[in-house]
């Protein structure tokens, strides 16, 4: 299919770009690592003194450890450097060339930039999230791990949208190249449930800048804290932001008339 | 002497205040983590009643005290060095006739800071007003100990940061280094969780190293948490340490600027 070949395509020439700085890539990775080792061992002295933080165990939180690099993840490969090409080709007007092609243009700068080493961030995720369900004992029915999985999805998507919205905000506001600073201020929140945050902060990271829906909320969705009607709720959110955002960008598209004329 | 110091006090204000709206994003990114930390430990505290002695109200006091103390002791200055040093642009400060690093670099962070001070107040009087803390431990003797304990941790701090950015005339890139540095200064410093709920020979090993003394020990020392034979330790620790910063400090510069080739020039 179309998108696919594109995809693939985008994906070669990342792969390409990146093969020139090879050893950057493995010390980022070791970096990665080294993180990791931080998280896990911050994670052993909480629970060295507390059998559970806020009524979640271990096990739960190894998980969210998991979820929140995947988000994370998604803004480092993604996110931030298609944010930098994106501004840059405002400023300079080179989104004309973007806009000209005959494929859709949000495509065109989502996935444009792809840094292809984070795929190793997405196993140390997906193992963190398996290695985490083995230690809560597998207590989870399948209902609850595929609502799991699909807030998983669901939650990047609305992360997602919200990154649509900040940046076509530039087409008003051309100078506004902090755009995407407050999603990454607000990322380490996303660490530990949002039920253990003062009410003012919790209501900051569900609704101004919803990093908890994509962390906390699959969390507990897997737990079984969800009714079936929350679920449906989330899910339904999740689709609905993604075609206002989508709309919103159109809008934002027209406003567009280059740099120089 | 001192004129230079005002001229690049003059300049770096003046650089600073062009850049106010970015520094209120940094403040809000700096602050997230220690709103977090705070979170987690008093929901454990509240949980357990205390946790190994602590109780929810030591976790707030601590906490907001962090904010201030870490504001005022924390550097810059791998984020407005290391890049130049890369680039080769570092060899314009070079021909000025005052240090580079003691001079301009010095006083850049000197005015990030107040600004940052300045942001970081009615902030913190917010965060006073939401948790509530009980500072009634603190004592006018302790703010006043204080102030030299503030400076030292300052001196201790801005010569690591000082030095890894100096290893940029060997590495070129000291991004991965300063990770690293971030990594252990924030478990072993007192920022991650108070040091005493470290397991013992962590603990043990923390209070020997740099990086407490310019967080723990004086938050500590404000909250009126530590023994006069603790704090005569720690001042003892911090003039040591800064000795010896220098000391390697002046070692990595003086190599490191021989090495240095004006990569671009």
């Amino acid at each position: 299919m179309h998108i696919f070949k594109l995809l693939s395509t985008f994906f070669k020439v990342n792969v390409q770009q990146e093969l020139a700085y090879r050893a950057d890539a493995v010390v980022n990775m070791l970096m990665s690592l080294m993180w990791l080792g931080w998280e896990l061992l911050s994670l052993s002295i909480i629970f060295s003194n507390t059998a559970t933080l806020g009524g979640w165990g271990p096990g739960e939180l190894v998980t969210l450890l998991g979820v929140w690099r995947l988000v994370n993840t998604l803004m480092a490969a993604l996110i931030w450097p298609n944010t930098e090409k994106f501004n840059n080709s405002v400023r300079d007007g080179s989104l004309d060339y973007t806009l000209l092609q005959p494929v859709s243009s949000l495509f065109l700068i989502s996935f444009g930039r792809m840094v292809v080493w984070r795929l190793f961030d997405v196993l140390l995720a997906l193992g963190l999230i398996i290695g985490g369900l083995t230690m809560s004992g597998g207590s989870a029915t399948p209902l609850q791990l595929a609502s799991f999985m699909l807030l998983t999805i669901s939650g990047m998507m609305i992360i997602y949208s919200l990154w649509i919205v900040l940046i076509a905000v530039t087409f008003w506001f051309v100078k506004f190249d902090n755009n995407v600073t407050i999603l990454q201020a607000l990322m380490d929140a996303g660490r530990y449930p949002a039920t253990v945050y003062p009410f003012w902060l919790r209501m900051l990271i569900t609704f101004v800048i919803p990093i908890a829906v994509a962390t906390t909320v699959p969390l507990q969705a897997l737990r079984g804290d969800l009714a079936p009607w929350q679920t449906l709720l989330f899910l339904g959110v999740s689709a609905v932001s993604l075609l206002v955002a989508m709309q919103f960008w159109r809008f934002g598209i027209r406003r567009y008339s280059g740099a120089s004329s | 002497m001192l004129r230079i110091y005002q001229r690049l006090w003059a300049l770096h204000w003046a650089e600073s205040w062009q850049y106010r709206a970015n520094t209120l994003m940094y403040l809000l990114y700096w602050l997230v983590s220690p709103v977090v930390y705070l979170a987690v430990w008093t929901t454990v505290a509240n949980t357990q009643g205390d946790v190994r002695g602590l109780t929810a109200n030591d976790f707030i006091t601590y906490y907001l005290m962090l904010l201030i103390v870490d504001n005022l002791t924390s550097t810059i200055t791998v984020h407005i060095l290391a890049y130049r040093i890369q680039d080769g642009t570092f060899s314009g400060d070079l021909v000025r006739p005052v240090h580079p690093i003691l001079g301009g670099v010095l006083m850049n962070n000197l005015s990030f800071k107040v600004l940052n001070f300045g942001a970081l107040l009615p902030i913190w009087l917010v965060l006073l007003v939401l948790f509530r803390p009980d500072f009634s431990a603190v004592t006018w003797l302790n703010l006043v100990l204080a102030l030299p304990a503030i400076v030292l941790g300052f001196g201790i701090a801005f010569l690591l940061g000082a030095i890894i950015t100096c290893i940029a005339f060997w590495t070129t890139r000291v991004h991965a280094i300063n990770e690293f540095y971030n990594a252990v200064s924030l478990l072993l410093g007192g920022m991650f969780v108070p040091l005493a709920l470290l397991p013992p020979l962590a603990q043990q090993i923390a209070q020997f190293l740099p990086f407490q003394l310019y967080l723990s020990f004086p938050i500590l020392l404000i909250l009126g948490k530590l023994t006069p034979e603790q704090i005569g330790l720690n001042f003892g620790l911090q003039v040591l340490w800064l000795g010896l910063t220098w000391l390697l400090f002046e070692l990595v510069w003086r190599n490191g600027v021989r090495r240095f080739s004006a990569v671009g020039a």
